[in-house]
């Protein structure tokens, strides 16, 4: 099983997480703006803004830049008739096998932003474990759906 | 069994004696309020403690008459509720056992507890619970739901024929011996348990004292020694240890284990008796636990991984099959009961390269931890090195005793943190599989498997760490269930 899973996630999940990681960017210089006032008017100690600006930096190249493209990257997933294989992760490399029998129900998800981009979470549920597949075409993750739940009623087991 | 019954009388006590149960310390603080023992009389306490009393009372007889049960329509139907009248049906099939149960006050009048148990009671106890029924009846519930999972088109107008009740009673397949539940009670984390209780116990109370009137005494106290105090605390060790040992050999005396049709029945207790019924076909695997102050002595215990039951909420222990046992038995029990897990395999080994990362896994964090504390409590603190130390030796164990073995359709997975576990597990009860590596690790080919059984209403995993990444490949094809991409 030393071998990648066959397809990749949306490439429209790059821009989503970019702009999430931009939300989160935002979120911290409102907190720094305020730091930065609290400084001037109660005159705080001033490394405060040093560790702030470090906050900034890191958050910026790393959740807006490195981190989307690495992760988009690493993320793989392969389904078939028998089961559902997984890969994913930067630095821990994780991956998963589901066989088509185990699988007990299947979701799709979609939040406003990923609406936005018409993109939707699948989850993958068995009797004991959750699988998300983050970030797929809309209309891949509704067809993958379909194809899981009937293939998994085809493979009916016992638990 | 067709129309509505009642439960036996004596629950409107159990019910009574329960209420009373949850309502101790509030009925304690009022104690105290009504002045204790001092012997003034104040009505306004005394009258709320009475009305409570009278409450909790008329309560537990209400709700004795509001509970019926019956079988129709191929359901167990129970209708009960104090205010609100609430109605349960439970469909046949969704009943996966029934528990018996017997309290002090079950014995004398030859009753049980039944405990319904179906696949969606993961969460929040059993479905449905019969306070007090007769012995007999509860069998023949029992055996009216086995028949009717047989064959669902028996009419409701049937009865159950003695004979079959008589057969089901079987041979037990193992029994605890004696030695064996003392030498568990004493090597057990019991004592640990009943501390805390204690504890609980005295901050609930010092919470309802009026803590004025013996602040003085405590004083008093005190001032006699810290030594007495020191012995005070030792005896209640020892007191609670006492205890603990003989909660055990009650709980665990006339440990037995039976199979009945396609049921595991473990039964246990001596004042009250506990059991516990597992569906066969519901056992998910086993898991065998050694810790480290029974290893040395040769013991281990078996714990069934079921799914589904109330029974697995809280309380493992229901699910251990062999409490405490000399492992070199396991397999020969085992034999008897579930014949087709093999217990005695031959464990590969993960590769020599994986030794340092073991014990770096288990101690690189006492390592850190040892420069501060060395440093702010020397010289004290350099102790903690014989605690880092303890860790690298765990680490160096948890190497030795890491192993994998493949044997047809079952896996079994030995690992350590502290526990030593071994899984083993059937391929068509995994429900996923794992393959782990970092990057570094992927560089000497290095890699963890982990996979996941259901246990109750969520899973539990097995794993081994640091194998060869073709070791784990191996086993990922063994599970990879399509075989065209197995020889890719």
């Amino acid at each position: 099983m030393n071998y990648e899973p066959a397809r990749q996630i949306s490439r429209r999940a790059l821009r989503l997480w970019r702009i999430s990681g931009l939300i989160q960017f935002g979120i911290t210089l409102i907190i720094s703006i305020g730091l930065l006032v609290a400084i001037l008017i109660w005159d705080w100690p001033s490394f405060i803004l040093w560790i702030a600006a470090g906050v900034l930096i890191l958050e910026l190249v790393g959740m807006v830049w490195l981190f989307p493209s690495l992760k988009w990257r690493s993320w793989r997933y392969e389904v078939t008739e028998q089961d559902i294989e997984l890969q994913q992760g930067i630095f821990w490399i994780t991956k998963t096998l589901v066989p088509m029998v185990r699988v007990q129900h299947v979701d799709t998800e979609q939040g406003p932003l990923l609406r936005k981009f018409r993109l939707s979470t699948i989850s993958i549920s068995t009797a004991a474990t959750v699988h998300k597949i983050p970030a797929l075409d809309e209309r891949e993750a509704e067809e993958l759906r379909r194809s899981i739940s009937s293939l998994a009623r085809v493979a009916e087991d016992d638990v | 069994m067709f129309e509505p019954k009642r439960l036996h009388p004596i629950s409107a006590v159990i019910n009574f004696v329960k209420g009373l149960k949850d309502a101790l310390f509030p009925l304690v603080a009022l104690f105290f309020l009504n002045g204790g023992f001092s012997g003034e009389i104040e009505w306004i306490p005394l009258t709320v403690t009475s009305a409570i009393l009278l409450f909790i009372l008329v309560g537990g007889i209400v709700r004795w008459l509001r509970f019926t049960y019956r079988m129709e329509e191929g359901e167990l139907r129970i209708e009960y509720g104090l205010f609100i009248r609430k109605k349960r049906y439970i469909p046949i099939e969704r009943i996966q056992s029934l528990d018996f149960s017997e309290g002090i006050f079950h014995r004398p009048f030859q009753l049980v507890k039944v405990s319904v148990e179906t696949a969606g009671s993961g969460n929040d106890g059993a479905e449905a619970e019969l306070t007090a029924i007769h012995k007999q009846e509860a069998e023949e519930l029992e055996e009216m739901i086995a028949q009717y999972k047989q064959d669902p088109s028996i009419s409701e107008g049937d009865e159950v024929t003695e004979q079959e009740t008589a057969e089901s009673v079987s041979t037990p397949l193992y029994e605890m011996r004696m030695k064996e539940i003392i030498l568990m009670a004493i090597t057990s984390g019991g004592a640990g348990v009943v501390l805390s209780g204690v504890g609980v116990f005295f901050s609930q109370v010092m919470d309802a004292l009026p803590l004025g009137a013996i602040y003085q005494e405590i004083v008093d106290w005190i001032q006699i020694g810290v030594l007495i105090v020191a012995f005070t605390a030792i005896l209640v060790l020892a007191i609670a240890y006492v205890i603990s040992i003989v909660l055990t050999l009650f709980r665990y005396a006339n440990f037995r284990v039976m199979i009945q049709d396609d049921d595991l029945i473990i039964t246990r207790g001596w004042l009250e008796k506990k059991q516990t019924t597992i569906p066969i076909n519901r056992i998910q695997g086993l898991r065998i636990d050694e810790n480290i102050i029974r290893q040395p002595l040769g013991y281990a215990s078996v714990t069934i991984i079921s799914a589904g039951g109330a029974i697995m909420q809280g309380d493992e222990n229901q699910l251990r099959l062999l409490p405490f046992i000399k492992k070199a038995e396991i397999s020969a029990v085992m034999q008897r009961i579930l014949e087709d897990y093999t217990i005695d395999v031959e464990f590969s080994r993960p590769p020599r390269r994986a030794l340092p990362r073991y014990i770096v896994r288990q101690s690189w964090l006492f390592w850190i931890a040892v420069i501060p504390v060395s440093i702010y409590f020397f010289p004290l603190g350099l102790l903690s090195i014989l605690v880092a130390l303890g860790a690298t030796a765990l680490g160096w164990l948890a190497y030795y005793d890491a192993g994998w073995n493949l044997t047809g359709k079952q896996l079994t997975l030995r690992s350590r943190s502290i526990l030593k576990q071994t899984f083993i597990m059937k391929k068509h009860r995994i429900q996923s599989a794992y393959k782990k590596q970092t990057i570094l690790q992927k560089r000497i080919e290095l890699s963890h498997i982990q996979v996941a059984l259901k246990s109750g209403a969520g899973g539990q995993f097995a794993e081994c760490n640091y194998l060869r990444e073709d070791t784990v490949d191996q086993l990922m094809d063994w599970y990879q269930p399509d075989p065209k991409k197995v020889t890719e």
